[in-house]
């Protein structure tokens, strides 16, 4: 395991990020004069200078990213599945918030009976982060570790998420409804520091996103736990071997990667001011890119992926129509493949 | 009885045919070959692009297939070049990752004037030329039970090109299947090593199977939107995933698997909708939430198939394609 980042990853980072620099410019000079429309519409205030905010928007982005994706990364290092129901539980996350905290009336489906519940947002904030922990350690207990212990290859369990998905998303649209919903009514108040603009909400978003990844590192890093899920994740028979319990290890990593992704749910709820049923679906394939990129596995590889792909998503916006953003990011995994199957952190060995 | 009708008229619509062509198109990937093509809508929007614009810029319907085969024949080599040498699931998540890509930037305002960005390209602009062709007369014709138009969108004439086209194929994979190239790709399937020290290029099967399986996914987006418009949306990743439940239903790596899982598949789409509404009181599940419903009610079928039936109704559980 290795956990310094060297000056080769920041480099390869880099190249990676001029590569789909060249990239977009190239798209662009082919879409023609359309590409020069998306200059005008997006209005910036003055004093503030547009290439710094669009960077800045893509590390915030990025860092709710990485949220989200550093459990995706977890359930892969672990458990070697790629889980396409990951979305839907970043979805699950900011419905269940949706669902305590909105002043309008709700229902459960199939009980057709509606009421408000109405908590006050960080008090729903956390039951939804509690329900969607537990949803993790439901999935693992009746279905995962199920799938486990009768041998089912990775591909088929794969498939069988590719089915949770879809059962996920289109339940989630039938207890939400298909319409955009907002968390909080609030309006955001901006300061301008520097050359940016900052919401105070998103200012708070940062902030528990930053310590929460801290706290992820932490825990990874310096505890017993951390250091078993890192041993399981490098040879879970070696692991096993050695006295962990490698079942009771993926429990926990289901239930965090849950938890985490709620989490970043939520905050990109707040960060976007409002939500859908299928906002992690739409997410999805910019987290497999960001975990992809630094590496299948690797949870600091999923960290490192999520800024790139945040930065570029938000920084492409400058040359490209926002409705471009996000094939922009899925064109950089593509492109990473290519080059460096085994992303910006990962190690050879694991590609074959 | 009105169900029973509504059923059978399901079974034979053109969508049902299109669903089959795709399914068989994924059947030469993962059936026979063990590749993971989780990209088959982009495929079909490809090919749906190629027909649809052709045909809008005054080209003939034959230059619109075969510009609708290269597009489709082209992207699949640009997929298969980096992944078909990695582990299984880097194509899947490359697949999808692509097709993403192919219906982002169709529906992106930049291309708006080739692509009609996300309200697509209507049915009328480039239906006309294939509807001409028809030998049904220009009005609602009944046959037994069922009433089709003659020649407009869902049709007796597109009825019948989609199931020839179904057949075709059928008959395309069964001989294919049936020859030393086929066993090769089974043998791809099974053990990629082994092939390899027989000194076969594993690559350069991987990838015809690919480019093969991925035109006749063309192939069934252009009699889909020949069926409705070209709209990109209709296209996403739910539509890959629908076909994936099919094909596992019927059965992968078996010669009628595909076509019987489209029949089974939306018969019982339309089976639970009809169940639903007729015995569900809408204050319970409004009309609204039918269509999440039975949907998510697809998706635990897909679940419950892999875990149980992996086999599908047709298959063999000897000839099982997964494997890492």
């Amino acid at each position: 395991m290795r956990a310094r980042i060297d000056r080769r990853v920041l480099l390869r980072a880099a190249l990676v990020l001029v590569v789909a620099a060249i990239a977009i410019t190239v798209v662009l000079t082919l879409a023609g004069p359309a590409g020069a429309t998306a200059e005008v519409d997006v209005t910036s205030e003055p004093g503030t200078n547009r290439v710094a905010q669009n960077f800045f928007n893509g590390v915030v982005f990025g860092l709710l990213l990485a949220l989200a994706s550093v459990g995706l990364s977890l359930i892969y290092g672990t458990t070697g599945l790629s889980n396409f129901a990951h979305g839907e539980q970043v979805s699950l996350g900011a419905m269940l918030a949706y669902f305590l905290a909105t002043q309008q009336p709700v229902s459960i489906p199939l009980i057709p009976v509606e009421f408000t519940i109405g908590l006050p947002l960080w008090l729903a904030a956390i039951i939804a982060i509690v329900l969607a922990g537990g949803s993790g350690w439901l999935q693992d207990r009746f279905l995962w570790s199920k799938l486990r212990k009768r041998r089912v290859g990775v591909v088929q369990q794969m498939i069988v998420s590719i089915g949770l998905s879809l059962a996920l998303l289109n339940f989630l649209q039938w207890w939400i409804g298909p319409d955009r919903v907002r968390l909080s009514r609030a309006i955001e108040e901006r300061h301008q520091i520097g050359p940016i603009q900052l919401g105070s909400i998103t200012a708070m978003s940062i902030v528990i996103s930053v310590v929460v990844l801290l706290g992820v590192g932490y825990f990874l890093m310096r505890t017993r736990l951390g250091r078993a899920t890192r041993a399981v994740s490098d040879n879970p028979a070696l692991a096993a071997a050695s006295g962990i319990k490698v079942d009771a290890i993926i429990r926990l990593v289901w239930v965090m990667a849950a938890s985490l992704a709620a989490l970043g749910g939520i905050l990109m709820a707040l960060y976007d001011s409002g939500t859908k049923f299928d906002v992690g679906a739409r997410l999805l394939l910019l987290m497999f890119a960001a975990v992809t990129l630094g590496g299948l596995g690797q949870p600091f590889g999923a960290l490192v992926g999520s800024l790139v792909i945040g930065i570029v998503v938000e920084t492409s916006t400058l040359w490209l129509g926002p409705d471009l953003k996000y094939a922009t990011a899925l064109g950089i995994l593509i492109l990473v493949l290519l080059v460096r199957p085994q992303g910006i952190l990962g190690r050879a060995e694991r590609v074959g | 009885m009105d169900l029973l009708f509504d059923l059978l008229r399901e079974a034979i619509a053109p969508t049902t045919a299109a669903f089959a062509l795709a399914a068989i198109g994924l059947n030469f990937h993962f059936g026979l070959t063990g590749l993971l093509n989780m990209g088959q809508a982009g495929f079909m929007l490809l090919g749906m692009y190629g027909y649809a614009i052709t045909v809008r810029e005054g080209g003939p319907i034959w230059l619109g297939i075969i510009v609708a085969i290269a597009c489709a024949a082209v992207f699949g080599v640009i997929l298969g070049w980096p992944t078909l040498k990695l582990r299984g699931d880097y194509l899947a998540i490359v697949t999808i990752a692509a097709a993403e890509m192919i219906r982002y930037l169709g529906r992106s305002q930049n291309l708006n004037d080739l692509t009609g960005a996300s309200t697509g390209i209507r049915g009328n602009d480039f239906k006309g030329s294939f509807e001409e062709l028809s030998p049904f007369p220009d009005s609602m014709v009944t046959i037994g039970p069922f009433t089709f138009h003659g020649t407009r969108s869902t049709s007796w004439w597109l009825v019948l090109v989609g199931w020839t086209l179904v057949g075709l194929m059928v008959l395309l994979y069964w001989r294919l299947s049936k020859s030393p190239w086929g066993r090769v790709l089974k043998g791809i399937r099974e053990d990629e090593d082994a092939v390899r020290s027989l000194g076969k290029n594993v690559y350069s099967y991987k990838m015809q199977a690919l480019v093969i399986g991925g035109v006749i996914g063309a192939l069934a987006g252009i009699v889909w939107s020949l069926g409705a418009s070209v709209q990109p949306d209709s296209m996403g990743r739910p539509t890959t995933f629908w076909v994936w439940t099919l094909l596992l239903l019927g059965g992968a790596a078996t010669v009628f698997g595909p076509v019987l899982g489209s029949i089974l598949f939306w018969c019982s789409l339309v089976l639970v909708k009809g169940l639903a509404s007729a015995f569900i009181p809408t204050t319970v599940l409004s009309s609204q939430q039918l269509e999440p419903f039975s949907l998510a009610l697809v998706g635990v079928t897909l679940m419950c198939l892999v875990i149980f039936r992996p086999q599908g109704v047709l298959g063999d559980k000897k000839e099982l394609a997964f494997n890492d």
